[in-house]
């Protein structure tokens, strides 16, 4: 998944903004972060695993507390809905390009590999 | 209504295709080609319904990643043959009723997009300028609303945050 896409999910959770804001503040351990939540320690990792998946944190190499840090540069791009935007449109139109690239030279094909049909969860991101 | 609509910033994007327009124009207005391309890379779009016309509606999902999965739609205003489409781009629910943006409660609802293909002998150049409509001055704003309902909870404040942005530039 590119990194548009992973910033969308990773921010389409309202736990997971939560914990961005709680890290503008500064760097924090896990059991700082999962304090206000009412979350266990597991839940409050699956959701810094998907942070830091996108880019938007960083943690800690230090085996005792792995500390989380904000990073702002990702954060920053998706701060205005205008560079967002953008950056839809702009991925949007690398695959229209490669799409009449393809239509023009015959090969109609779909691009890459099509995700498995599936009917799961509705609306929502894991 | 007007106020507001002054206050919202327009975003504008161009870019030069290698295809006629006739074959750009089609790849806005099929379903299949639609399905390929729009959305970012890797996402799958799904289409619901298409009715490229003035009143009609573009209603897809878009699963950004496996197990999330998002609706939209475009509301097309006008549709000028192979010039121009205007139509208002917004999430939706799985109906296709217009809903808040899943990963922003200040995501701007409704962005109208002028969309116009010209015809570059034998290229095509699209132009985009988009706005949003109807939106109050705290949607246009997305980074505040996005931490601003996170600001009680933690006694921090948004000047802080922007603080923080500044030094990590």
């Amino acid at each position: 998944m590119d990194r548009l896409s992973s910033t969308f999910s990773a921010l389409a959770d309202p736990t997971r903004r939560a914990i961005l804001a709680r890290l503008a503040l500064g760097e924090t351990s896990v059991n700082e972060l999962a304090a206000p939540f009412e979350m266990s320690l597991p839940a409050v990792s699956k959701h810094l695993k998907v942070l830091e998946g996108a880019g938007l944190i960083t943690r800690g190499r230090n085996a005792q507390w792995r500390p989380c840090k904000l990073e702002a540069a990702p954060l920053k791009e998706a701060a205005n809905w205008i560079d967002f935007y953008r950056k839809f449109w702009e991925a949007s139109f690398d695959r229209l390009d490669a799409y009449l690239e393809r239509l023009q030279s015959g090969d109609a094909a779909p691009d890459g590999p099509k995700a498995p049909k599936k009917k799961g969860r509705k609306n929502g991101c894991k | 209504m007007a106020a507001n609509e002054i206050t919202a910033q327009e975003f504008t994007i161009s870019r030069t295709f290698n295809a006629p327009r006739d074959i750009v124009w089609r790849a806005w207005t099929e379903r299949e080609a639609l399905a390929k391309w729009w959305g970012p890379k890797g996402c799958v779009i799904e289409v619901e319904e298409l009715d490229v016309r003035a009143g009609g509606t573009f209603h897809y999902s878009m699963e950004m990643q496996e197990g999330c999965k998002w609706w939209g739609v475009f509301h097309y205003e006008d549709v000028v043959k192979p010039e121009r489409i205007v139509f208002v781009n917004s999430f939706s629910d799985e109906a296709g009723d217009i809903a808040r943006a899943p990963f922003s409660e200040s995501w701007p609802r409704e962005i109208r997009n002028v969309v116009t293909f010209h015809d570059e002998g034998g290229k095509t150049r699209i132009e985009l300028r988009g706005r949003p409509i109807r939106a109050t001055a705290e949607e246009c704003a997305f980074f505040e609303g996005m931490f601003g309902s996170m600001q009680q909870g933690f006694g921090g404040t948004f000047d802080q945050l922007d603080d923080y942005l500044a030094t990590q530039k």
